[in-house]
């Protein structure tokens, strides 16, 4: 579904992600780990097609399409979904018609025919109670004084409404208490599939006790130097990233 | 040797306005005798002898030019034929109770109607309210005043008086409807100078809405100078909302004066939105005059083109426990300018003043221009003031995320100018009124 191969990028002339492969099959929910710094946000953006980022060289291909000739809105038409580490706070959009906006957007650009009020209400609704959200959060504008939880949970209802062939998961549990990751998880868990495929990046195994990965993959000065399956966040746990590092600093040298 | 020019030209343009006050003089038809022409006369006098319009050596007026305002050779408004359905588009639908309507400056009575009034309100075009005497005692003191103004265009207003709208509201007495005012321009051979006086007085604890609405039902190059001076008179505990909006034909003028006198505990609140026009210049002035008053200004403007949009507010706080809120948004697009200067004066006694203000404007194209000036004067030492003034483009951020939900990056643009220009409208508490308003609002956006 995602092939990643040797991705180089970089901002402002420093190199961020040095040579990265990375292959998501259909299904499978892969983990980024690392270290602060370690380029892992910046491969969750590249992938969303942030623009701040300089391409150095290598490739991304989704389901077969040259994922760094689409425009943002097109990936997210193609299905990647970037649920964001700080969601934008929009004053003045209201929360429901946006919600509503982006589920014709997509429809619309995959040629699919778009809701009526009711039939969104109804989709809006259904969502809403699968996340076990507070119906109020629709009424104010998108994002607008929420709680680190309340834009987090928003993050996943507008995932559950676009249902993407590959979410990310930008660090979206960092700064949660544990009712708030375990929302978030059990969204990620509902939408699971044998069609849909999750990254989760993240800096702590806490949230991967609840989101099990089949693939979790160290990542470390823009490049990913170990993968294994989840025991390695168990060890990363216990032992923190310095052993990581060792190892990869002396494979270097 | 510039300025001899600019100057001669002033007296080119004095003339002219010279020889269509006789043309007025001769429409007025014997009511050229009452003593409220002496006032008219007078004023013209002082426009003709004893001011000039303003240069952009004004401080005041520094980066806005009338020059092109003094240009035009207008004539006095002649009132068109046109139907009722040609004015269907503009009639908001909250004015099925009060509607004057205005054809090139000029009252339409067929077109206009007024709604049952309670005893004593007076609702009427000022020309037909200045036949009572009562009335015309009313407006004297502030017809004085504009005669003796130094603002050239006051004067000028004073001069020709006659076309207007008149709003009196007695005692504890509610308008439970709003008095819509509706300006229509329409084709005519040549530019017209439209004088247009509102008188909206409002007597101790009274209530009422006022909503004017300016449009052109034309799309040629004639550029149509209007000169609106208006008048609110709040006594103790009143409650005025006057609301603005203008999206005029993008070659006219527009200049307009709003003074507005707050008693103590009356509430003032004024919306101005300004779409069309090519130049544009308000000046609104709240003066407080006793204590705990409640002064709320809120302005949209949105240029596109050559758009020139210029608003100057001044309140003025001399007595103490008052509040002002003043928010104005506008978007430039293209090679518009805009300006903000907003003078807050804050008196010696005004203590426990709480006075607040804010201007943003986004720029939606590199030419674009805008001058803000927030301008606080406070010589009292126990108030709370604060101001802000931002310029800038959309948070590319926000863009950004719009984008990854699957909306295109024009969608994503106009969707967050929108928002943007809504934290104003969200200000006003009537729907129904917000709404008109924001239909306008989406035309301007897509045009």
């Amino acid at each position: 579904m995602l092939h990643i191969n040797n991705l180089k990028v970089s901002v402002n002339e420093k190199t961020i992600l040095n040579g990265i492969d990375l292959h998501v099959n259909p299904g499978e929910v892969h983990a980024i780990m690392g270290p602060n710094g370690s380029g892992k946000s910046t491969l969750a953006n590249v992938l969303a097609g942030r623009e701040d980022y300089e391409i150095e060289g290598g490739s991304i291909f989704f389901d077969g399409k040259d994922l760094l000739e689409m425009e943002v809105d097109e990936r997210a038409h193609a299905g990647i979904f970037l649920a964001f580490q700080y969601p934008v706070e929009i004053p003045g959009v209201s929360n429901a018609t946006f919600l509503k906006s982006i589920v014709n957007a997509v429809r619309k650009a995959n040629d699919q025919p778009e809701l009526n009020a009711p039939q969104l209400l109804k989709l809006l609704r259904e969502k809403i109670d699968l996340l076990g959200m507070d119906q109020k959060l629709l009424q104010r504008s998108l994002n607008e004084g929420f709680s680190g939880g309340e834009k987090k949970r928003n993050e996943m209802l507008q995932m559950a409404l676009l249902e993407p062939r590959l979410g990310i998961l930008d660090e979206t549990d960092s700064g949660l208490d544990i009712d708030a990751l375990r929302i978030v998880a059990d969204a990620v868990n509902q939408l699971r599939s044998p069609e849909r495929s999750f990254i989760v990046v993240t800096h702590y195994q806490r949230l991967l006790n609840y989101i099990v990965p089949d693939v979790v993959h160290v990542l470390y000065n823009g490049r990913i130097v170990k993968s294994g399956d989840k025991s390695l966040a168990l060890l990363l746990e216990e032992k923190g990233y310095d052993w990581v590092k060792e190892e990869a600093n002396a494979i270097a040298q | 040797m510039s300025s001899i020019v600019v100057e001669a030209k002033h007296t080119e343009i004095k003339e002219h306005f010279g020889l269509l006050f006789q043309a007025f003089e001769q429409s007025l038809n014997g009511q050229s005798a009452q003593p409220l022409h002496l006032i008219r006369q007078s004023a013209l006098k002082r426009f003709s002898e004893e001011l000039d319009f303003p240069t952009r050596r004004d401080e005041a007026w520094k980066y806005t030019s009338v020059n092109r305002l003094l240009q035009g050779r207008y004539e006095l408004g002649n009132a068109a034929d046109i139907s009722a359905a040609a004015i269907q588009p503009f009639v908001p639908p909250f004015a099925e109770k009060h509607l004057l309507v205005f054809v090139n400056g000029i009252y339409q009575e067929q077109l206009s109607q007024i709604g049952s009034l309670e005893n004593g309100v007076v609702v009427a075009s000022l020309k037909n309210a200045l036949q009572h005497p009562d009335n015309q005692e009313k407006i004297s003191p502030y017809l004085q005043e504009m005669a003796h103004s130094a603002n050239i265009f006051k004067v000028l207003n004073a001069a020709f008086l006659e076309q207007g709208s008149f709003v009196y509201v007695p005692k504890h007495t509610r308008l439970d409807r709003p008095v819509v005012v509706l300006h229509i321009s329409t084709n005519a051979t040549a530019a017209a100078f439209i004088n247009h006086s509102n008188f909206l007085l409002m007597d101790i604890g009274s209530e009422a809405t006022v909503v004017e609405g300016f449009f052109s039902l034309y799309d040629g190059d004639r550029a149509d100078f209007t000169n609106i001076n208006t008048v609110a008179a709040l006594q103790r505990n009143a409650r005025l909302t006057h609301c603005r909006l203008q999206y005029e034909n993008e070659q006219a003028f527009i200049v307009q004066n709003n003074s507005a006198q707050q008693g103590g505990d009356s509430v003032l609140t004024s919306i101005q939105v300004d779409l069309g026009a090519s130049l544009v210049r308000n000046n609104l002035s709240a003066h407080l005059l006793q204590s705990n008053t409640e002064t709320h200004l809120y302005g949209i403007y949105f240029g596109k083109g050559t758009q020139h949009i210029d608003n100057h507010t001044f309140i003025d706080h001399a007595p103490a426990h008052c509040q002002s809120n003043e928010l104005y948004k506008g978007i430039l697009a293209d090679s518009a300018r805009g300006v903000f200067n907003g003078q807050v004066m804050v008196r010696k006694d005004a203590q426990k003043t709480n006075a607040f203000q804010q201007n943003s404007t986004l720029l939606a194209s590199e030419k674009a221009i805008m001058d803000a000036k927030p301008q606080l004067e406070i010589f009292a030492d126990d108030v709370r003031c604060s101001h802000g003034a931002t310029i800038g483009q959309l948070d590319e951020q926000a863009v950004f995320y719009l984008r990854t939900r699957g909306l295109g990056e024009e969608q994503a643009r106009s969707l967050l100018q929108h928002a943007f220009l809504f934290e104003v409208l969200e200000k006003m508490e009537d729907d129904v009124i917000r709404n008109w308003i924001e239909g306008f609002i989406n035309q301007k956006f897509e045009a």
